[in-house]
């Protein structure tokens, strides 16, 4: 480690924590406004936007409560309520929040939330399952199941793809409609995906910086910048924001800056399954004084990389074709052999030295066959890859010399392998 | 003749490697590494130096490695115990493809390539079950002496089932077959086989490829060697000490250094 690399920091990241304090402020204030709210799993919280309700979404939750420092006062309320330390760090915080307002416990204010007037839970894994069933037997609320099956094969997604459709239309839909009192407003739906398909493509040129040697940025940046592809989805300042972002990546590369000093890079890695929120400056000390930078990943890509099949004209349609359709295919990518096809892209497309598979201890579903995986990816583009466990949010499950034990051994397979 | 020294700072022991200008060892030392990693570093190599009539002025380069390598005060580098493990089993027998390493609070199993070059790896997380650890703290419910456990492990005569993975919770299961009039021979065999059923695992995510090696603290302890042999069905190469394998690992690679150096 003669080289003492520093990161670079981006001046646009540091303009998203108002966009997403203010989503956030809008979502506690919502009820004394009168507005309806509603909390979301998987990719349904769309629909709560089209009609005006003020929605939180699962995982932007837990990533929110992981950047303001709140993750693990509310973890520890759910273990008081009886939630076992080992389920789904995303299911316990909301339990924790749920139970601190119950109970009357304090936790920080800032990650308090208004209890839903419906929760659109739309199942990917078991967990959400629990999710949806806690918030109802706990705290009363209101539930609108639906299923949104993994696809093993790709053959099968058309078939999958009218079954998860006609729950949009014949389910979803419909109960928002009762429970808001008024037409389904296509509109609004057609207008939030003509701002989602400006800011992804936006967003998918800021990603071919990723492919510059040394790389204008990190991954760590794109995931803090997560939130306009996401809960932020619909919001005019997304444009803005990817608009500056990409003006200042175009800056760095006329420059010559890297994302990390002095020079860049020395490796270039994969990052798979859900990005630490709790722990990003923690990760980010553990790569860069080894010149590591990680460049990508599963889930931060799963954020519509294909702008391109956004379709508002046919909103209900485009939503079910992002997430099912045979040319874009999202779901599938969660399956191992999906991810297998993605990965394999990313190494080509990022010219990728190692993979980190973040294996997190509560949520087993994210992490299926990351050691085959690995193996596959090994034999077939000659890099190397480690699993190091952890959690998005509970710090309880990391284990600090573990994981910079085994990432130190990846620098080395890639270093042995150089030779 | 450039000297080089190798310090292996594990949780429960520190080891040390001399290896002379020509990759020979002149002397190694193993303590217990204590609650102060940096002084048992010192102590260590101190040790090493005065078995080998040396004074750390004679000393070239310093490589540290294991969990506390940063605590190797004089160390030139640090490398981590995957890659020096992997060097010093093949150092030992170059045609070893797999190292399974059982150390005092982890346990490891390493995929080699050509030259010692890792391939992949895998270790146990935070739990120190299947660990030396283990190993005494089962030595302590059975009221023998830790190097008494692989003999033992021989004289079983019937099957017993330890079946949590947990080391409290083993303990306690352990004091219940006691209690349910089971042999001391046959709990600890049954020891021997809950630590090779989660070495297997291991291995299974890795892929086994002969020869395999077997390093580490728990490799002394011929019951469990067995134990894992059974089970994979192939016979473990076990150094004659195998304790040093990574501080072997370490010295070489600092011998390595070295000689790039000069070169």
């Amino acid at each position: 480690m003669d080289v003492k690399y520093k990161v670079n920091r981006l001046q646009t990241t540091n303009e998203i924590r108002p966009l997403v304090d203010k989503h956030w402020a809008d979502l506690r204030t919502a009820k004394e406004r009168g507005e309806l709210v509603a909390w979301a799993s998987g990719p349904t919280f769309i629909f709560a936007y089209a009609m005006g309700m003020k929605c939180h979404f699962m995982a932007g939750y837990s990533a929110y409560c992981g950047g303001i420092g709140a993750g693990e006062e509310v973890l520890k309320v759910a273990e008081m309520a009886g939630d076992l330390p080992e389920t789904c760090s995303y299911h316990r915080l909301h339990m924790g929040m749920g139970e601190a307002v119950a109970r009357g416990i304090p936790i920080n204010p800032q990650a308090i939330l208004p209890m839903p007037d419906l929760m659109v839970a739309g199942r990917l894994c078991p967990e959400m399952s629990h999710y949806a069933e806690g918030l109802h037997r706990r705290f009363g609320v209101r539930v609108l199941p639906i299923d949104l099956p993994a696809v093993a094969n790709i053959e099968d997604m058309p078939r999958v793809r009218e079954f998860v459709y006609r729950q949009f239309k014949e389910v979803v839909i419909p109960t928002i409609e009762e429970v808001c009192g008024k037409p389904f407003d296509y509109d609004r739906m057609s207008e939030i995906l003509s701002v989602l398909k400006k800011v992804a493509t936006l967003r998918n040129q800021c990603w071919e910086f990723f492919k510059d040697k040394p790389s204008r940025w990190t991954l760590w940046d794109y995931g803090v910048s997560i939130a306009p592809v996401f809960y932020l989805m619909g919001n005019p300042a997304g444009i803005t924001y990817y608009e500056k972002l990409l003006k200042e990546l175009q800056e760095r590369r006329e420059k010559g800056i890297p994302a990390i000093a002095p020079d860049g890079e020395k490796y270039r890695l994969y990052w798979d399954g859900w990005l630490p929120w709790a722990f990003l400056g923690k990760f980010m000390r553990k790569f860069t004084p080894h010149g590591a930078v990680v460049l990508c990943g599963r889930y931060p890509w799963e954020f519509f990389p294909h702008p391109e099949l956004i379709d508002p004209e046919h909103p209900v349609e485009s939503w079910a074709d992002l997430y099912y359709g045979m040319e874009s295919h999202l779901v599938y990518t969660f399956s191992p052999k999906g991810t297998i096809d993605l990965i394999g892209k990313l190494i080509d497309d990022y010219s990728l030295d190692g993979l980190i598979m973040f294996s997190s201890k509560t949520c087993r579903v994210m992490n299926l066959a990351q050691p085959e995986v690995i193996d596959v990816l090994d034999k077939k583009y000659g890099i190397p890859g480690v699993i190091i466990e952890g959690d998005m949010i509970d710090s309880a499950m990391i284990s600090d010399a573990q994981i910079e034990t085994r990432l130190q051994a990846l620098y080395e397979m890639i270093d042995s392998r150089r030779r | 003749m450039a000297i080089v020294v190798g310090v292996d700072v594990g949780s429960l022991c520190t080891k040390t490697v001399i290896l002379d200008g020509d990759g020979g060892i002149l002397s190694y030392d193993i303590m217990r590494s204590g609650h102060y990693y940096k002084g048992a570093a010192d102590e260590s190599i101190e040790s090493a130096l005065k078995s080998a009539g040396l004074k750390k002025s004679d000393v070239s380069y310093i490589l540290g490695t294991g969990y506390g390598r940063g605590a190797v005060a004089e160390a030139d580098a640090e490398v981590t115990e995957i890659t020096c493990h992997a060097r010093g089993a093949a150092r030992l027998f170059p045609e070893v493809h797999t190292v399974i390493d059982i150390g005092g609070q982890d346990s490891k199993v390493i995929g080699i390539g050509d030259n010692g070059r890792v391939i992949n790896f895998v270790m146990n997380d935070k739990c120190a079950a299947g660990t030396g650890r283990f190993l005494e703290v089962m030595a302590l419910a059975l009221s023998v002496d830790i190097g008494e456990m692989g003999d033992l492990f021989f004289a079983s005569k019937e099957k017993v089932e330890v079946s949590s993975m947990c080391t409290v919770f083993a303990e306690s299961e352990v004091i219940s077959l006691f209690a349910q009039g089971h042999k001391k021979a046959d709990i600890a065999a049954g020891i021997a086989h809950a630590i090779a059923r989660r070495i297997v695992g291991m291995v299974g995510q890795v892929g086994l490829r002969e020869k395999v090696v077997m390093s580490g603290g728990v490799a002394k302890n011929s019951g469990v060697v067995r134990a894992i042999e059974e089970r994979i069905e192939t016979r473990l190469l076990v150094p004659r000490e195998p304790q040093i394998v990574g501080a072997l690992g370490a010295a070489i690679i600092a011998s390595e250094r070295m000689s790039a150096t000069i070169g």
